[in-house]
């Protein structure tokens, strides 16, 4: 489910952009640093909270952190090289990332850090399979923010730019769009997006560290392409089938296989489907 | 600020590979960035304390003054023969203290034979490395095949239990510890269920967890090191796999029972190389320097004080710039009076007699159960 959810930005900014964008694991890591400083404030500050006050409150802040991280990347790092070469971009979000990762590390330490637990610890059991709370409010919040996703882009006016950008940015420029707004909204969607998996993703392990965006990002990556780069629903199925095939490939196979099945499927996908699952989406090349 | 300050010297250090005609330089390679700069950052400073406090007591010989210049590498054993190749081309590195992981140790070692140059390292606990026979390589900790089998005979006969699983991150020091480990209970008589592996940086194991539970092991043994482990220990107790867990000293650090939370790490069982420094009168001074200097101590900065002093008293003996000399002085050490206890070396260049102690973690803290002589 995680991977779904930074899965779509990879694919949004694809597809607006044709950029694959290297530093969104990044993104996602600092979104969990940012929900367990939001924690830890919120504990030192006002003992203890329902943990669902706890919970909007980090996700709210670590979206609106994260977001404006990601609008600050695009503005300093990829608005300078648009029209130039896509590799170069490329090869510029790879900076950023590592630029992110040592920068967290310099901040933060280079140790582990202990997430707090702020979601009880409590068990539901359903004809034989066990599982937790913090694995349903992973359930609700990444389907809920998946519908919202997917409304902003088919309904809204924003969405329709953005559809309209990623099919031909030059026309959608002459029909009097802002490709530089949409192109930051997509980044800040993007990016917010991210920060609730990384929030997510720290509640749930009760860790975080500053590396831990590279494999999530490589794995987000993975289901994008599996589903179809640039396409949205293609990186929900995507990432939800990708955690399902790693799951039952370590639960039945073998654990040390874990990650050779992920990227197994990710080079299969490429030889014989390379524009994934659901085709990718890209009018453009029409 | 600290840290911005240790790269900042990371950088001067890089940038004055050439030395003054007086200046001697000890290299010393270690993880300072990446997922293990943590222990890799205590090793440098450990090493750092040695040479300040040698420059303190005036020159080693002559005119001459110490340097340490730290390179990265990363975890990575590539960047660690990188590291090696650039120490061995410096003429005025005489010999390292490094590295850190086994599998770096084990990549660089070969640079260092070559290059005629003493390597000492303070950390890597593989038993193959040894074993290649190169005559410049040089550790002041006990190996797996120590610390494995002892570990094994705890489990077998301390605390009784006869069916185990065993887990390892497949690490080059992951890997040999959990191998020892599980030769000699095997050995003993006990059941080894399942020995699986697991990979660096993972995050879920709970379907490795329930094939574990499936099987019923009394205890389980983790060869790696504590990020991983604190995880296992946490998703195991969520899916209602209440057996202890034991490691080897890469788990012993008070982090794990942060990380996994005490309520879940009670009861786990860690062996580390020789006793706690805390506990060892020899060590008072060194604590109490680094603890000021410093904060917390890494688990590994009392060896690399050893080591690094090991380097500079055969420095002083060999009385020149020389790494052969110095090569063959680092040979000839014998009851050195390092913190951690007296130190003497096998032909193959491993430490002798170091004791391994095994801990349990009680009330959030390791507790120190017994000393395990060899």
């Amino acid at each position: 489910m995680v991977y779904a959810l930074v899965a779509l930005g990879y694919t949004m900014v694809y597809g607006v952009l044709g950029l694959i964008n290297f530093a969104h694991g990044e993104v996602f890591m600092v979104g969990a640093y940012l929900a367990l400083s939001v924690i830890w404030l919120l504990s030192t500050w006002f003992g203890a909270l329902p943990f669902g006050v706890t919970l909007i409150a980090v996700f709210v802040f670590s979206m609106i952190g994260s977001a404006l991280l990601g609008a600050t990347i695009e503005k300093v790092a990829y608005k300078p090289l648009r029209g130039s070469p896509k590799l170069t971009a490329l090869i510029t979000s790879i900076g950023v990332s590592f630029f992110l990762q040592n920068a967290v590390m310099l901040i933060c330490g280079s140790k582990e850090q202990s997430v707090p637990e702020i979601i009880p610890n409590l068990q539901f059991h359903l004809g034989g399979v066990t599982f937790s709370l913090i694995q349903v409010v992973i359930f609700g919040v990444s389907i809920e923010l998946m519908c919202f996703l997917t409304w902003f882009v088919k309904s809204t006016k924003t969405g329709m730019a953005m559809r309209a950008t990623a099919e031909n940015p030059e026309a959608a420029n002459l029909m009097g769009i802002s490709v530089d707004r949409v192109i930051r909204t997509t980044f800040v969607l993007g990016s917010a997006l991210a920060a609730v998996a990384g929030a997510l993703f720290s509640m749930n392990y009760g860790s975080v560290n500053f590396h831990d965006g590279y494999l999530a990002g490589l794995k987000a990556f993975t289901a994008a392409v599996f589903g179809g780069i640039g396409s949205i629903p293609g990186a929900m199925i995507g990432g939800l089938l990708l955690g399902i095939f790693e799951g039952l490939g370590a639960g039945y196979l073998s654990s040390e296989w874990k990650d050779v099945f992920a990227f197994a499927l990710l080079v299969m996908v490429l030889i014989f489907r390379p524009s994934g699952l659901l085709g990718e989406n890209i009018p453009e090349k029409v | 600020m600290r840290r911005v300050g240790i790269l900042f010297l990371l950088f001067l250090s890089t940038n004055s590979a050439f030395a003054k005609e007086n200046e001697i330089l000890i290299g010393l390679v270690a993880p300072l960035t990446g997922d293990q700069a943590y222990v890799g950052t205590g090793v440098l400073q450990g090493a750092q304390m040695a040479v300040e406090d040698a420059n303190i007591k005036g020159p080693v010989f002559g005119q001459t003054k110490l340097k340490l210049v730290s390179l990265d590498d990363q975890h990575n054993p590539t960047q660690a023969v990188l590291a090696a190749n650039k120490l061995v081309a410096n003429p005025d590195v005489v010999a390292v203290v490094g590295h850190f992981n086994s599998s770096c140790t084990k990549a660089a070692s070969s640079i260092y034979h070559e290059g005629r140059m003493a390597q000492v390292t303070p950390a890597s606990t593989n038993p193959e490395i040894s074993r290649q026979g190169y005559d410049t390589f040089f550790r002041v900790c006990p190996t797996d095949d120590v610390q494995g089998p002892t570990a094994a005979n705890f489990v077998w006969w301390k605390l009784g239990v006869k069916k185990i699983a065993i887990l390892d991150d497949q690490t080059t020091y992951g890997k040999g510890l959990s191998g020892e480990f599980h030769k000699k209970f095997e050995k003993l008589g006990g059941t080894v269920l399942r020995h699986d592996g697991i990979t660096q940086g993972e995050k879920d194991f709970t379907p490795l967890l329930a094939k574990i539970k499936s099987v019923n092991p009394e205890l389980i043994f983790y060869g790696g090191v504590y990020p991983e482990l604190s995880l296992l220990i946490k998703q195991s107790r969520k899916a209602g796999l209440n057996v202890p867990w034991m490691g080897g000293d890469g788990i012993f650090d008070v982090s794990l029972i942060q990380l996994a939370g005490p309520e879940f790490s009670e009861g786990t069982y860690a062996t580390m190389l020789g006793v706690d420094p805390h506990a060892l009168p020899a060590a008072r001074d060194f604590v109490t320097h680094y603890e000021a200097r410093y904060g917390e101590m890494g688990s590994f900065s009392a060896y690399a004080y050893d080591a690094t002093n090991v380097i500079i008293e055969a420095i002083r003996r060999a009385g020149k710039k020389d790494r052969e000399t110095i090569l063959a002085e680092v040979r000839k050490t014998k009851d050195f009076p390092g913190i951690l206890g007296a130190l003497n070396f096998d032909e193959k260049g491993d430490a002798v007699g170091k004791s391994v102690g095994i801990f349990v973690v009680e009330k959030g803290k390791f507790k120190f159960l017994e000393e395990v002589k060899p």
